[in-house]
């Protein structure tokens, strides 16, 4: 996966998520996001899925039924060029998705400090090309995380009336706080969401650390030609491991 | 091949075809070299410092690539195009294939470790399973020769599950790492001694290839040839002598007779062109793998061998085993935020933890009869798809919780000995062809309760280990149906054209001549009587190497039973 240097933008509507693949998409886009905050009419309800037939409990739990069309591109084959390596198939998410992708994804791994955020780094790229990709486990996926981002914008339009990435901040945070824990104790219509949220996290983090920025923020050092024999752990390393076994009880 | 005079034509260009090849060129014998898959050259095809970020689904496998997109494989892993395999009721087996120049030993883990003289004659001792045709002294000083010239780092420990090779025979081993070496304190509390592994990975230059530079994952294949594989080694050395011919994308058909029964000549399909081509041969090494060379066998029926070629004891196809496999890894606490540095290093085990048992299987402490050892998975790894650790929230706390885990997490993987049994085999599936419309090969697939005892007690043990490193378990340990792998999955599928004492019970004698046809050899992990623990590949090689200078000798004697046939 090919990534271009990041921008030091924060991805807002203002300063929408730029794809490698998909600028002039992104063009569209503006057009999208400044037609969609005028637009009353959205139909909020109609596209639900309800749980039970009281429709007063819809905001108490729903789930869209998404119906895609499976993803039919070749893959990359049994035997790619990897030395120039290149994921072959088209990428399928919308401008709107790889928005709010873009918006969850910084949401999850903002800018730190002169460290990157998710966006900065491409990670939205990474995630078209992972739910686009024609494989099994990537196609269930795509259905996980398609369902995720739907329910996302579904569920904003229920609390505020917009879709999420033209919420407040105040606003996004309140429905994130709702969906990013998975425990004993989550509330019975958020149980699905956390669980579909926890899969597109991993997956962001992921993309995030294997980008050479979040490789570095990890600390992973490796990957370098050594000359002459393999150190071994550093005097700071084994000192540390003196304390760990001495706590543990143990000796080499 | 006209204009060229050869005396062997060798089918396989893996671990066995290729030393096979190699010895008897070196031995001034011509050889034809047949091989199923494409050429393929590491050196300018290995992706040594692309990183998972830079390959598609950040490097995750797939089915087109089974171990990730790296993984040196071509046209292979655990489906073939177009070329299946099937399976019989109740089982499940995976059958992984590469279709390149030096096969499988492009991607293998490089773990070498010597069978000893417990592993040859374990019948003798407990009445299970098949002993060698010979004894380890027989074996040993080829062990030290295929070592010194596939280049082995590693110590000798002394210790009773790993004979000793001659002195100045092994290269240093690389230091271990830190997790290895609170794995090793862990253990050596329970009694239990860890080792440098032995991998066939130079640390010292030799033979024109380069000492390891401690980066970029063995599996990918090594373009400076550090990492043993016969395209970086034995398959251009053999090459130079101007002995070897090699015929790439040549799938052999049949192992052909004339009236008499007497082999005469193999058939191949040209790939490229779809057209069948017979050459004719004075002797034949099949090295094809074992279970393609029991297919190759099976397939090759005639007046003569109506059961199939060599088969007179009907032991084709069967005592088909693999090792076992289950592995238990945990979050070691005490790990987290220690000190980053460097922890590539060869890239898989510095230590191991070697089979301990053997004096209580000795003394009957053990319900189970065979051995098995842990390889180690732990380390500050490059980040890929997978990541350690189950993650909550969002922002800064995520990304440190995600820190935390990095390089805390360690698994212990075992790898035991199976043994033989009727319910594991494979045969021929009269239903089903592959695309060159050669009948493929059917599976059958039981473990025994001597694997799943074994896998209950390496659990147990792991756990405990792992315990005493702070570890801790919510989970009940699952139970051992649950937790081995699949038949096959460990890829060390080896025993199905046994060697043996005589040719009731037994495909070849100790020398992988074939009881039937004297002019037939086999040379790949087929002739294995018993499948130890300890990987198969070092063997594999050291095996051919010793009976391909035995054929050597015998085509090089005014007597030899071999020239006799081609009269």
């Amino acid at each position: 996966m090919k990534r271009i240097k990041p921008n030091n933008k924060q991805i807002n509507q203002n300063s929408p998520y730029v794809s490698t693949l998909t600028r002039r998409e992104s063009l569209k886009w503006l057009g999208v996001l400044s037609a969609s905050a005028l637009l009353p009419s959205f139909t909020v309800f109609s596209e639900l899925q309800k749980t039970q037939s009281d429709a007063s409990s819809v905001v108490k739990g729903h789930w869209p039924k998404l119906k895609l069309s499976p993803i039919s591109a070749k893959g990359y084959g049994t035997d790619p060029a990897m030395v120039i390596p290149k994921s072959p198939w088209p990428r399928t998410l919308t401008t709107e998705q790889i928005m709010l992708v873009a918006v969850l994804a910084d949401i999850l791994v903002p800018r730190d400090g002169y460290v990157p955020s998710a966006s900065q780094v491409k990670v939205p790229d990474v995630i078209d090309e992972w739910v686009s990709a024609p494989y099994e486990k990537q196609q269930r996926d795509r259905f996980t995380i398609l369902s995720a981002l739907r329910w996302i914008d579904d569920e904003s339009k229920l609390r505020s009336s917009n879709i999420f990435v033209a919420l407040s901040t105040k606003q996004q945070f309140e429905i994130i706080d709702d969906i990013a824990y998975e425990k004993a104790d989550t509330p019975k219509q958020f149980r699905q969401i956390s669980h579909a949220f926890s899969a597109f996290r991993r997956l962001v983090l992921a993309a995030f650390f294997c980008s050479p920025e979040g490789t570095k923020d990890i600390g992973y050092i490796g990957n370098i030609p050594i000359n002459g024999d393999y150190p071994g752990p550093t005097d700071k390393a084994m000192l540390h491991l003196h304390q760990v076994l001495d706590d543990l009880g143990l000796s080499l | 091949m006209k204009n060229f005079d050869y005396e062997v034509i060798v089918v396989g260009s893996g671990a066995g075809g290729a030393m096979a090849a190699y010895t008897l060129t070196k031995a001034g014998h011509k050889v034809l070299l047949l091989e199923a898959g494409r050429d393929y050259d590491p050196k300018t095809e290995t992706p040594m410092f692309q990183t998972k970020g830079q390959a598609p689904l950040m490097g995750a496998s797939t089915k087109d690539k089974d171990f990730g997109f790296y993984d040196a494989t071509v046209d292979g892993g655990w489906t073939v195009p177009n070329e299946p395999y099937t399976t019989g009721e109740n089982t499940e087996f995976l059958w992984w294939r590469a279709r390149m120049l030096g096969g499988r030993t492009n991607h293998w883990g490089r773990f070498a470790l010597r069978f000893s003289e417990h592993d040859f004659k374990a019948k003798s001792r407990d009445g299970l399973g098949a002993d060698w045709p010979f004894d380890y002294p027989d074996i040993a000083p080829w062990y030290d020769k295929t070592e010194t010239l596939v280049g082995v780092c590693g110590t000798n420990t002394g210790l009773d599950d790993m004979p000793d090779s001659s002195i100045g025979v092994l290269q240093p081993p690389p230091k271990p790492r830190v997790t290895e070496l609170l794995i090793s304190a862990a253990a050596k509390k329970l009694g239990i001694a860890t080792a440098p592994m032995h991998r066939a990975v130079l640390t010292r230059p030799k033979d024109g290839r380069q000492a390891c530079f401690y980066a970029t994952n063995c599996g990918k294949g090594c373009s400076v040839g550090a990492a043993f594989q016969t395209t970086t080694s034995l398959l251009p050395m053999a090459k130079a002598t101007g002995n070897l011919k090699i015929i790439t994308d040549a799938m052999v058909r049949s192992v052909d007779v004339d009236d008499s029964g007497k082999v005469n000549a193999v058939t191949y399909i040209d790939k490229n062109t779809g057209k069948d081509i017979k050459l004719a041969a004075k002797v034949v090494i099949l090295a094809a793998s074992a279970c393609e060379t029991a297919r190759l066998l099976l397939n090759s029926k005639s007046k003569h061998h109506p059961d199939g070629l060599a088969n007179s004891s009907g032991h084709v196809g069967r005592n088909l085993m693999d090792s076992t496999g289950a592995s238990l890894g945990a979050h070691i606490p005490a790990l987290e935020g220690r000190p980053i540095y460097n922890e590539d290093g060869h890239t898989a085990n510095h230590l191991f933890i070697p089979w301990w048992g053997h004096k209580q299987h000795a003394k009957g402490e053990l319900d189970f009869p065979r051995g098995y050892h842990f390889e180690i998975s732990s380390g500050f790894k490059e980040p890929s798809s997978s990541l350690n650790g189950n993650f909550q929230g969002y922002g800064k706390q995520l990304k440190a919780e995600a820190k935390k885990h990095f390089g805390a997490r360690i698994t212990l993987a075992l790898r035991g000995e199976m043994l033989p049994n009727e319910h594991s085999y494979m045969e021929i599936d009269d239903k089903v062809k592959d695309k060159w419309g050669i009948p493929v090969v059917k599976f059958h697939w039981q473990w025994s309760e001597h694997e799943l005892k074994q896998i209950a007690h390496g659990l147990k043990t792991a756990k405990v280990i792992l315990e005493t490193m702070g570890a801790s378990f919510s989970q009940p340990l699952p139970s051992p149906e649950k937790a081995i792998l699949k038949g096959g999955q460990i890829i060390h599928e080896v025993g199905s054209t046994r060697m043996g004492a005589c040719a009731k019970d037994s495909v070849t004698n100790q020398y992988g001549q074939t009881w039937d046809c004297p002019n037939l050899f086999i040379m790949d992990a087929g002739v294995f009587a018993s499948n130890p623990h300890k990987n198969c590949t070092l063997t594999i090689m050291t095996l051919a190497m010793r009976n391909s200078t035995w054929l050597a000798g015998q085509l090089d004697s005014s007597t030899n039973p071999i020239k006799a046939w081609e009269s």
